[in-house]
């Protein structure tokens, strides 16, 4: 009797510590969500797994790292010394080295109308310091022979040392790319802390990482830009997994002045806002760490480029790339001003228009 | 050898076993069922400087609005309903598609008192200045529709 009440509680002491260990859960549907506000814009990432907890504090700790290297507004940061220095060779992290060599190559790209050396014409905009003003055209001249980007020169020294200069007067800001940087370091990040599924949303950049936790593509709605204030007012959503996606568009920021809207992407080639027949260009391309010249980065400027082109550019830019590179192929929703939602083919079968939204949809191949 | 007859179980050490196993049984049984959810109306979670300042149901804005402050800036959540033009009079649970919306803010963007209403799980309130996240989470139904990340 003794042995069967001992072998009794003996169990009964087991089963009640099963309560310690937590139901059986599938651990990839495990959730941690974080929300930070990091390069002036919200940011909210969710990991899953095993891991997650870990891989959402680890990602809060590369946002916070990258923000103190790239911001412009920190002092002590890689580029504020970089702006400050007057010409002078100053020495930059390998984030920062690696994000100017980015940039230069997304400038050649994109023909110059991504350019990270546009910022002192942004500034005269006021569009850094939220005082508005259209700059004269004497200004805007003498600024806009400051944009040369060949004037930005990042410079490996070794191993682990890194330098950058600009020429006097130049500055530079990494806003139209660092997030998408940093969407690159958080793939490989969830690469590294085995993390089966995640959902990082970076102000206006996106990455979807595997699937939902129903085994569904996620769903990324992409903004009207006609109602830019308006919470589930979408033009359309993409249904991605293992995507980035970033969307740029001149309702995003903008003044008016005198009857006229001014909104913040400047045209390096007229020191205007790009007077483009687009309200909003997305770039989609595939998440994949392997792939040695980043996707997210290239999204984030490509979208910003794309924007200044116009649509007819846009598409002939897509169409050229679409054949040379395929680890870096991309894929477009362009807005249009007319009411158009262009697709590119690769798009037709992730991308369903909001039928309410009043916009026509077009899909090009 | 015999036990001595203090040692021999009797009716004490049963009922002892009973609770020792009704006890394990129903720890273990709730959680394995399941543990705490979040589902219903939905949570309202508040992001001050990337800390976690404050989390209750939504339902409990219907006792009056709550007011955050940081970096010199504050701002006000209020209850609202999905096509309804003020808060609910009184303090039962309205019908309709409820949520929550910064009612008010004295920061010079106003960028979080136009988000306007925020209803479904994951959407978000943000004020840039004040550094304030305010985030809504499980939302018991899923409107159709819903999606999980904007991009814009």
């Amino acid at each position: 009797m003794r042995r069967f009440i001992s072998i009794t509680l003996a169990f009964a002491l087991v089963l009640s510590l099963t309560a310690c260990f937590g139901p059986p859960v599938d651990p990839d549907t495990v959730q941690e969500s974080i929300q930070v506000i990091a390069m002036d814009t919200p940011m909210f990432i969710s990991t899953y797994g095993r891991r997650s907890t870990g891989a959402a504090y680890a990602s809060e700790d590369l946002i916070r790292a990258l923000e103190a290297r790239l911001s412009r507004t920190e002092e002590d940061s890689d580029i504020s010394r970089l702006n400050a220095a007057g010409g002078e060779t100053v020495e930059v992290g390998w984030d920062t080295y690696c994000l100017l060599d980015q940039a230069a190559f997304f400038n050649a790209e994109t023909g110059g109308a991504f350019n990270i050396a546009i910022a002192p014409v942004v500034s005269a905009w006021g569009f850094t310091t939220d005082s508005f003003q259209v700059p004269s055209q004497a200004e805007l001249d003498r600024l806009l022979a400051l944009t040369d980007p060949r004037g930005v020169s990042p410079a490996q020294l070794g191993d682990a040392k890194f330098t950058a200069s600009l020429e006097p007067g130049q500055s530079v800001d990494l806003g139209g790319i660092a997030k998408g940087y940093a969407a690159d370091k958080l793939a490989d990040l969830f690469v590294e802390y085995e993390v089966p599924r995640a959902m990082a949303q970076l102000g206006g950049n996106v990455l979807v990482w595997g699937d939902r936790p129903d085994g569904t593509a996620w769903r990324v709605g992409v903004q009207d830009p006609a109602r830019p204030d308006e919470q589930n007012a979408f033009v359309g959503v993409l249904n991605l997994k293992n995507a980035f996606a970033v969307t740029s568009g001149g309702y995003q920021r903008y003044f008016e002045e005198g009857g006229k809207r001014y909104h913040h992407i400047i045209d390096p080639a007229t020191g205007y806002p790009a007077d483009s027949d687009l309200t909003s260009v997305t770039v989609v391309a595939e998440a994949d760490p392997d792939i040695p010249r980043k996707n997210g980065a290239m999204c984030d400027a490509y979208s910003t480029g794309l924007f200044i082109m116009g649509e007819e550019e846009a598409l002939r830019f897509w169409r050229s790339r679409r054949q040379q590179n395929r680890e870096n192929a991309f894929e477009l929703v362009l807005v249009t001003e007319d009411g158009r939602v262009v697709v590119t083919q690769g798009l037709a079968e992730a991308f369903t228009l909001d039928e309410g939204s009043g916009y026509t949809l077009e899909i090009v191949s | 050898m015999r036990s001595s007859p203090k040692l021999r179980p009797n009716g004490w050490d049963a009922l002892v076993v009973l609770a020792a196993l009704a006890l394990a049984a129903g720890s273990a049984l709730a959680v394995w069922s399941g543990g705490r959810t979040e589902a219903g109306p939905g949570t309202v979670v508040v992001t001050v400087d990337g800390q976690e300042a404050d989390r209750f149901p939504l339902e409990s804005l219907l006792e009056g609005p709550r007011t955050y402050s940081n970096n010199g800036y504050t701002l006000e959540l209020a209850y609202g309903l999905r096509d309804a033009e003020g808060p609910p009079l009184d303090h039962t649970p309205p019908a309709g598609e409820a949520g929550v919306r910064a009612a008010w803010a004295d920061c010079p963007t106003q960028d979080c008192v136009r988000t306007g209403l925020i209803t479904r799980s994951g959407q978000s309130i943000v004020c840039l200045p004040a550094r304030i996240i305010v985030q809504l989470t499980g939302v018991e139904s899923e409107a159709p529709g819903a999606v999980d990340a904007v991009v814009g």
